[in-house]
């Protein structure tokens, strides 16, 4: 049994990043506990002269070392990722670096068919900045495209050509996590 | 060419916005650039909706209206920053104002990739359909090592990044340029014909009608009736012109007119679609001529005025009677400044003619106070003033007589004392005497010579502007401001005086150690270099530059960065910058004078429901009193601020009725647009605006309670008039706004400025509100005319004796 973060990568009150992190911690449940965290809770990123991180920032950050690894849900606006999403990771690399050799793996859904592909790739960028530095699977991704219709009413993907893809991904994710321990 | 500046960065005083300074400065002369603070907006949600709605919508149109953006990012995480990234989100959420605009992109790092990484990020992210700018590419203009790279006046040190530099910028023009014919090339088709639309104006509704040809905007006529005289007129004039003669609606809005500017163009989209045609398309036309570079227009003259409000004209008006030549440079397209905005009535005793009128109660009251108060408490200069005046007002009261009382030493003691302030620490300041003494030994011959020069004053009202403590305002026939404004401006234009506006002055031109005139920029782009003997500086305070109010406060507790105002959107501080840039003493900065009840959104006072003071029922975001609503506007300001400004002035149908802003056409107006709250009850009220129903009906009850009873044991409030307890009821939103800047240029009783060792600036002079050291921490309502038309004389005749002098 393994302990992971779950970050849903926007603050939209509607997500259905969220609706797949929630899905996942059902589904996976015998495998790992995913707490679920909401970007909400964060301040803008105002790079503060002190570089120390507001409350909420450590908090979170402590969980994430404490965790064995970290699932981002992200989807895409404009091409990339949610300023909310980039200004929680500029907390992170500026103050705690909670991500330092990490195991991350990294999802996203979006309304469209191409299901976040970009904002996915300028993600992976981000996580390898010097200052975050965390442990990305590499040649992995998972794409959910037409999110809006991928969920039955009890919030379960209902395609099930991509419920095994995801069953697949994240078996392996943990085999990674124990692993990189 | 117009172009915004953004800088991508979260911190204020980062390389990136050193870097984007420096363009805007650097290329001055090839574009103007207007750099816009991204970081007045929250991070982006979608799902709340902000209060910075209109924010939004108003950046959106800035950069709607501009030929070119340029972006300057900076690196974090191998990409932009989120406050970057926020900012490109709202500008695509519900607005889309990148769509089709060229966009030129720059950025820095502190590591040597200069943002590489970001800059290519930023490619994709504009390239995205929701955002679908036009991106000049190559051009990558990467600055590393950032914290090294700028001198102490933060210009680029190294010359051959500077010619990069340049040579990317020209790139971007030739690019917009060739942006322009893409945009151009879609055709239109109208159903020929008269079209009637009601766009929205500054004043409410305004009726047009709008006449197509197959393919051609034919006739634009406006119903200008319901519009600001003076303000707006430009915007009749130029904006039709330049639709039918482009056959666009890609038009600069007339700075100062906005509002009115948009409602034309608006309603002529309105009309366009009505035809049958497609507004967007003619959105996207290019605008109806730019010219880039061109040589500089070089003009002399005897004096030259800096700012084309009452002080600038009185000025120029002078010097053109002494028999000079005289040029007025106005910087935005219409003269008048914040003069145009006045109430009109200005303080001069006329004691002769003040005596026909009777006293009224209470003033007697007023007059008896002087004699009780504490003469070791005035300053050494004026108490031999405040002895006169003692005895001319015991002269007054034993004479029994029932008439109005007035002196020039009335006048002199109620500007000291009123002006008299201490602030937050502990500096006291009160009103230079030998310039108080001018004012008002001039009072009464500034007006007279406003009279000759065409202004028709009310001889049957002696009026009390707001805050003039006294009845001694002399009231022009004429619409308030315009009165004076169309008067100078037509005596000018008739003795020969040129007023060249659209010019904002940028710079003093100094040969030879000493000032020669001025150096602007006009409407097309072009420099103005203005030689001259004598340069007057009239360009207004600073009322409209929240930072640089920020920077000199010493009076209020807090600024907010989103202080509204009631002032021109010109008052930006230029004339103190310009008399900084000589070395010019600055007096009394730190001291500013709020409006407390004004519209949150626009710092306008005539919005909502304004009735007298006796009605007024003030309660803050928790639905609760905390103020005697009679108290001054000082008081009433600082305790809005100490309840995070923002408060209701609640009102219920019979107080509705005392209003003497409005009537109920407007009313029903803003209720619907959601400026103004009406309720059937009060429950529903609070509701609407969000505070507690039962801890607003409790303060409502306390209040009704204490008009009752005539005593509030709460705040003192002594003065009552109406009950709040006849539905409908109304709230109207007020936060105090930015009004008069008291402090400015020192200036000795011959106008001439002064630098900081006390020394004249030769041919330098400085008059109205860019000048400190007469309202000292508060100006009188009505004073502030007095004060430009007597010192704008002084300055103007001095300015012209300069050249007699040599
Ligand atoms: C809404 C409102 C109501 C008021 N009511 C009253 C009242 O009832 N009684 C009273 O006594 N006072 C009143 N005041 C105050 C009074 O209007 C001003 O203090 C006074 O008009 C200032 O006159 P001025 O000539 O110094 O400046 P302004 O009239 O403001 O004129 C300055 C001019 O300079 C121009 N300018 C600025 N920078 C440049 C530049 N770089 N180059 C060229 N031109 C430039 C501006 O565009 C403007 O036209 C009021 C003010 C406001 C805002
Ligand atoms: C959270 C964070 C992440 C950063 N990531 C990078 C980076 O990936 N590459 C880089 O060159 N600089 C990076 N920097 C350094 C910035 O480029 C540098 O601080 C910049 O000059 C300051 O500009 P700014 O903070 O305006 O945004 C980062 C800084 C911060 C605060």
């Amino acid at each position: 049994m393994i302990n992971l973060i779950g970050i849903v990568g926007t603050g939209a009150v509607e997500s259905t990043n969220r609706k797949l992190l929630q899905y996942m911690k059902e589904r996976f449940s015998v495998q790992a506990t995913i707490e679920i965290c909401e970007l909400t809770d964060f301040p803008f990123f105002n790079k503060p002269v002190s570089k120390t991180a507001p409350e909420t920032i450590n908090r979170i950050s402590e969980k994430i070392i404490a965790a064995n690894g970290v699932v981002i849900s992200t989807p895409e606006y404009d091409h990339t990722i949610p300023a909310a999403l980039a200004s929680l990771l500029e907390w992170f690399a500026y103050t705690t670096q909670p991500l330092k050799d990490k195991p991350i793996m990294i999802t996203g859904a979006s309304y469209g068919t191409l299901g976040t592909s970009r904002a996915q790739s300028h993600l992976r960028q981000i996580l390898n900045a010097p200052e975050l530095s965390g442990l990305l699977m590499p040649g992995r991704e998972y794409l959910l495209g037409g999110s809006l219709q991928a969920f039955n009413d009890k919030g379960e993907l209902m395609n099930s050509a991509k419920k095994e893809e995801l069953d697949k991904y994240f078996e392996d994710f943990v085999r990674f996590v124990v692993k990189n321990q | 060419m117009k172009l915004i500046g953004i800088s991508g960065t979260n911190v204020g005083d980062s390389a990136t916005t050193l870097l984007l300074n420096f363009v805007k400065k650097e290329f001055s002369n090839l574009a103007e650039i207007e750099i816009i603070d991204i970081r007045q907006l929250p991070l982006f949600n979608e799902s709340i909706e902000i209060g910075e709605g209109r924010l939004v919508q108003d950046i959106s149109q800035k950069i709607t209206e501009a030929d070119g953006v340029i972006i300057s990012t900076s690196e974090h995480n191998r990409s932009i920053p989120s406050a970057l990234n926020s900012f490109i989100e709202w500008m695509s959420f519900k607005e889309h104002p990148f769509n089709n605009k060229p966009v030129m992109i720059i950025g820095t790092s502190i590591r040597i990739q200069g943002s590489s990484s970001a800059q290519l990020h930023l490619r994709q992210i504009l390239d995205s359909p929701g955002v679908d700018a036009w991106v000049l590419s190559g051009n990558e203009f990467l600055l590393g090592s950032s914290g090294s790279a700028f001198d102490e006046q933060n210009n680029l040190k190294d010359a051959s990044t500077i010619k990069f530099l340049r040579s990317c910028f020209k790139n971007f023009l030739h690019f917009i340029q060739a942006a322009k014919f893409l945009n151009a090339s879609e055709e239109v088709h109208f159903e020929p014909g008269e079209y009637q639309v009601s766009a929205i104006g500054h004043n409410g509704k305004l009726p047009m009608t709008i006449t197509v040809s197959k393919k051609r905007i034919e006739k634009i006529e406006i119903d200008t009736k319901n519009e600001t005289e003076g303000i707006a007129d430009t915007v009749f004039q130029r904006i039709p012109e330049q639709i039918v003669s482009g056959q666009t609606l890609n038009i600069d809005v007339i700075s100062g007119a906005s509002v009115t500017s948009h409602g034309v163009i608006d309603g002529v989209a309105e009309a366009i679609d009505l035809a049958g045609g497609d507004s967007a398309v003619l959105k996207r036309r290019p605008k109806p001529q730019n010219i880039v570079e061109q040589e500089s227009l070089e003009l002399a003259t005897d004096v030259v005025v800096v700012g084309g409000g009452g002080a600038g004209l009185s000025a120029a008006a002078c010097a053109l009677k002494a028999k000079r030549q005289v040029i007025v440079v106005e910087k935005f397209p219409a003269v008048g400044g914040n003069t145009i905005r006045t109430g009109g009535p200005m303080n001069a005793a006329d004691p002769d003619w003040q005596g026909t009128f009777a006293a009224l109660p209470g003033e007697k009251a007023t007059l008896e106070e002087v004699l009780s108060q504490d003469e070791d408490k005035i300053d050494e200069e004026y108490k031999n003033d405040f002895k006169k005046l003692k005895k001319q007002i015991e002269n007054y009261l034993q004479s029994g007589n029932n008439k109005l009382f007035d002196s020039i030493l009335w006048h002199r003691i109620q500007t000291y004392l009123g002006g008299k302030r201490t602030d937050l620490n502990g500096n006291e300041i009160h009103g230079q005497y030998e310039l108080v003494k001018i004012l008002t030994n001039k009072a009464l011959e500034s007006v007279k010579w406003l009279e000759d020069i065409g202004v028709e004053f009310d001889p049957n009202e002696v009026s009390m502007p707001v805050g003039a403590k006294w009845r001694r305002g002399h009231k022009p026939l004429k619409s308030q401001g315009y009165a004076y404004i169309s008067a100078l401006e037509n005596f000018i234009n008739n003795q020969g005086g040129k007023i060249l506006t659209d010019t904002p002055v940028q710079e003093l031109l100094i040969e030879d150690g000493t000032i020669k005139g001025v150096v602007g920029h006009n409407f097309e782009g072009r420099q103005v270099i203005i030689h001259a003997k004598s340069v007057v500086l009239a360009s207004g305070g600073f009322g409209a530059n929240t930072k640089m109010i920020q920077k000199y406060n010493t009076y209020w507790t807090k600024i907010d960065d989103g202080i509204a105002t009631s002032n021109s959107p010109a008052i930006m501080g230029d004339g103190i910058k310009l008399g900084e840039s000589v070395d010019a003493a600055l007096v009394g900065m730190g001291f500013t004078q709020m409006m407390p009840v004004s519209d949150p959104v626009t710092g306008e006072l005539f919005t909502g429901l304004q009735v007298p003071p006796a009605n007024y029922v003030i309660v803050n975001k928790e639905g609760k009193r905390f103020v005697d609503e009679y108290e001054s506007r000082d008081v009433l300001t600082q305790a809005a601020i100490d309840n995070g400004s923002l408060f209701y002035l609640i009102a219920d149908d019979k107080i509705k009725e005392t209003a003497y802003n409005t009537n109920q056409q407007k009313i029903d107006e803003q209720v619907a647009a959601g400026t103004l709250y009406r309720a059937d009850s009060l429950t529903e009220l609070a509701q609407q605006i969000g505070i507690e129903p039962d801890v607003f009906v409790d303060t409502i009850d306390k209040y009704n309670s204490y008009v009752d009873a005539g005593y509030d044991p709460e705040f003192g409030k002594e003065v009552f008039d109406l009950k709040v307890q006849v539905a409908p009821f109304y709230a109207t939103p007020r936060k105090p706004a930015m009004h008069h800047t008291m402090g400015g240029l020192k200036i000795d009783k011959n106008a001439h400025v002064l630098n900081k060792n006390g020394v004249i600036i030769d041919n330098l002079y400085a008059a109205g509100e860019v000048a400190g050291g007469i309202h000292a921490g508060n100006r009188l309502g009505g004073n502030s005319l007095t004060d430009i038309f007597t010192f704008g004389r002084i300055a103007g005749t001095m300015a012209a004796n300069n050249i007699n002098d040599k």
